[in-house]
């Protein structure tokens, strides 16, 4: 149980260091140390095989140890409200990405508009809060089922096609809400909406710094909290439903129609039921997305972001539940680091897909068999 | 024979000007095993196919345990009672022996979204007793399959794979199996091994109706009681198996006409 959490510690002091070294010496040891790592756990099986075994028998242990670290970062952050955002926007493409692989991972939809849905919700929020008055947290929970009624709207065209045909329907519609985005009159045009009021939760604003254990920490830990609670949320919920019959059945979907439906399982209740459990969590995460920045525009949402939001799913592993942590975790703060290419960012997230497709096409961290438990 | 379990009056599928299948009527008893030969492209495929709502029938009806089924889609005449096999076998590999079978309870689930996250213990519940279910059916055929149950089902030899699709047919519960060549691509002795698993099935079941199609002619002189040949989409011949066996049209079907053979 030690070693489960020492090693945990260990994981997240070198993500803190990666993140924060900033001289070149302490770039260099953390990439030394991270290096070193890696080599130890790929070239001495037994302490590889030790330490699953010891995560597989702890398992209660090691998550929370998981939870208490996650809950630490931004003191370790603290000094960055820059990083401590980006690290809230990871938790947020935790939430997205979970809704994503439930849809591309486990049924199989494709669906490359991503960033639309999350749209929908950020949109929905600032309409709500801006035009209707309505209370942030009041839009906050009915934003997500904006995005969700629209999908099933596209559900028709979904329905009809599939693959190659079903990919451009959605990236279709993606084009379809920014083109929407940019020219409707009530949407804002290109400027967007401007100053949408932040959250309230029993008189704390959440613009205002909170303090954890005497520390005061950046405005922007609210959000990180707030989006840490509602990721592991999102997790718990879709591991327990991928691991259930609504995942075994999306997984036959996905692998033989024709089996699938000769066994009783009816493919539009299957595939609906994805396509919108999925579009919940991706419209959560914009609308939290919209509330935390309190601006929203078209290029906020465009094509590339669905295709950041596609290769958190492909990284961290198809169909696979705790892959799509490692693989926002890895991908969000990743491109911030490597700010010189800052202009090239999609070009890396393409390099790395590509790389990761043909030497590890089923991701960093592979779909387990389901277990049921 | 009893009141039919299935009956098919006139059944006929078109696709575009091909007549696929012409006006059969087959009719099966409870607990029989009905036998279907003929040659290739004579619509024995296409009539399982029609059976199991995956095709439309351009014509005819299909009555299943005294309700009539035509036009339902396959998932709704599933849940009535017939499963099936198919002639390539559509197993999902990546998926785990077990999930392969728990999908054909799927249907039968009593536990719902909610159960499977928030009353997680119900759920538990209704999955135990769903995978020692599994376990149990894949004994019947091999004893070491229900040890190898959370391995990917690409992982198992071909005649173990063919056992996992029937116990997938045989996991839904059904009144009807329908088997769709299960002799394809096997050699002799597998084949005498999959003879022997369709009487552990007989044994096992001895209500449930099966219809087989079959190409090899020791399997179906050995399993099924009746028999039926078809030919260009119609039904040429019905009843015991030397009697089809030695039917004219039967044999001009496999073997040629006189003239044609001269």
């Amino acid at each position: 149980m030690i070693a489960v959490w020492l090693s945990e510690l260990v994981v997240f002091a070198l993500f803190v260091a990666g993140i924060l070294a900033e001289r070149p010496a302490a770039l260099a040891a953390t990439g030394g140390a991270l290096i070193a790592a890696a080599a130890l756990l790929r070239f001495v099986p037994s302490l590889r095989t030790a330490l699953a075994a010891g995560f597989a028998r702890h398992r209660a242990a090691a998550l929370a140890g998981g939870a208490v670290l996650a809950l630490a970062l931004p003191l370790a952050l603290r000094a960055s409200p820059y990083w401590t955002f980006v690290a809230t926007l990871a938790l947020l493409y935790v939430t997205i990405g979970q809704g994503l692989n439930l849809q591309i991972g486990t049924a199989g939809v494709i669906n490359l508009a991503g960033a639309a849905f999350a749209g929908l919700g950020g949109y929905s929020v600032g309409l709500l809060t801006l035009s209707a008055g309505w209370p942030a947290w009041l839009a906050l929970l009915v934003a997500p089922w904006i995005a969700v009624s629209v999908g099933a709207v596209l559900f028709v065209p979904i329905l009809k096609t599939r693959g190659h045909y079903l990919a451009l329907v959605t990236i279709a519609f993606g084009f379809i809400f920014n083109i929407l985005m940019n020219n409707l009159e009530f949407t804002g045009g290109p400027q967007g909406l401007k100053n949408i009021p932040t959250l309230r939760l029993v008189g704390w604003a959440f613009t205002s710094k909170p303090a954890l254990a005497g520390v005061e920490l950046p405005a922007h830990a609210n959000f990180y909290y707030a989006a840490l609670l509602v990721a592991g949320l999102t997790t718990w919920a879709l591991r327990r439903l991928h691991d259930s019959w609504l995942g075994l059945a999306l997984n036959t979907l996905r692998d033989d129609e024709i089996a699938a439906r000769c066994c009783g399982v009816s493919l539009t209740r299957g595939k609906l039921l994805a396509f919108s459990i999925g579009n919940l969590c991706i419209g959560l995460g914009g609308a939290l997305y919209a509330v935390m920045v309190g601006f929203v525009s078209p290029p906020d949402f465009d094509f590339g972001y669905s295709l950041v939001m596609l290769s958190v799913v492909i990284i961290g592993g198809v169909d696979s539940i705790p892959g799509v942590v490692l693989g926002a975790c890895l991908l969000l703060p990743l491109p911030e680091r490597f700010r010189f290419l800052h202009e090239y960012r999609l070009l890396l997230y393409g390099a790395v897909i590509v790389v990761m497709l043909l030497y590890r096409p089923r991701g960093l961290w592979p779909a387990a068999v389901r277990r049921y438990r | 024979m009893n009141a039919p379990i299935l009956e098919t009056r006139r059944l006929t599928v078109r696709f575009g000007g091909l007549v696929a299948l012409d006006g059969v009527d087959v009719a099966v008893g409870p607990g029989e095993t009905l036998g279907v030969i003929g040659p290739n492209g004579s619509g024995k495929t296409t009539f399982f196919n029609a059976l199991t709502g995956l095709y439309t029938p351009a014509a005819g009806e299909i009555v299943f345990g005294g309700r009539r089924v035509t036009g339902l889609e396959a998932h709704a005449i599933a849940r009535l009672g017939i499963a099936r096999t198919f002639q390539a076998s559509r197993l999902c590999l990546a998926l785990s022996v077990f999930d392969n079978i728990l999908i054909g309870m799927h249907a039968r689930r009593t536990t719902g979204l909610a159960d499977s996250v928030v009353r997680r213990w119900r759920f538990r519940r209704e999955m135990g007793a769903a995978l020692e279910r599994a376990a149990h059916l894949l004994a019947l055929f091999n004893r070491e399959l229900p040890g190898r149950g959370f391995e990917p089902v690409g992982q198992l030899p071909q005649i173990d794979r063919r056992r996992v699709e029937i116990c997938r047919a045989l996991a839904a519960g059904p009144t009807l199996l329908l088997l769709d060549e299960p002799s394809a691509g096997m050699n002799p002795e597998e084949t005498a091994e999959l003879m022997r698993d369709l009487q552990i099935v007989r044994a096992e079941m001895p209500g449930l109706s099966v219809i087989i199609i079959e190409h090899d002619m020791f399997v179906i002189e050995g399993v099924s009681g009746r028999v039926v040949a078809f030919n260009y989409g119609r039904k040429i011949a019905e009843g015991s198996f030397a009697a089809v066996a030695a039917h004219e049209e039967v044999r001009q079907a496999y073997l040629g006409t006189e003239r044609a053979r001269a």
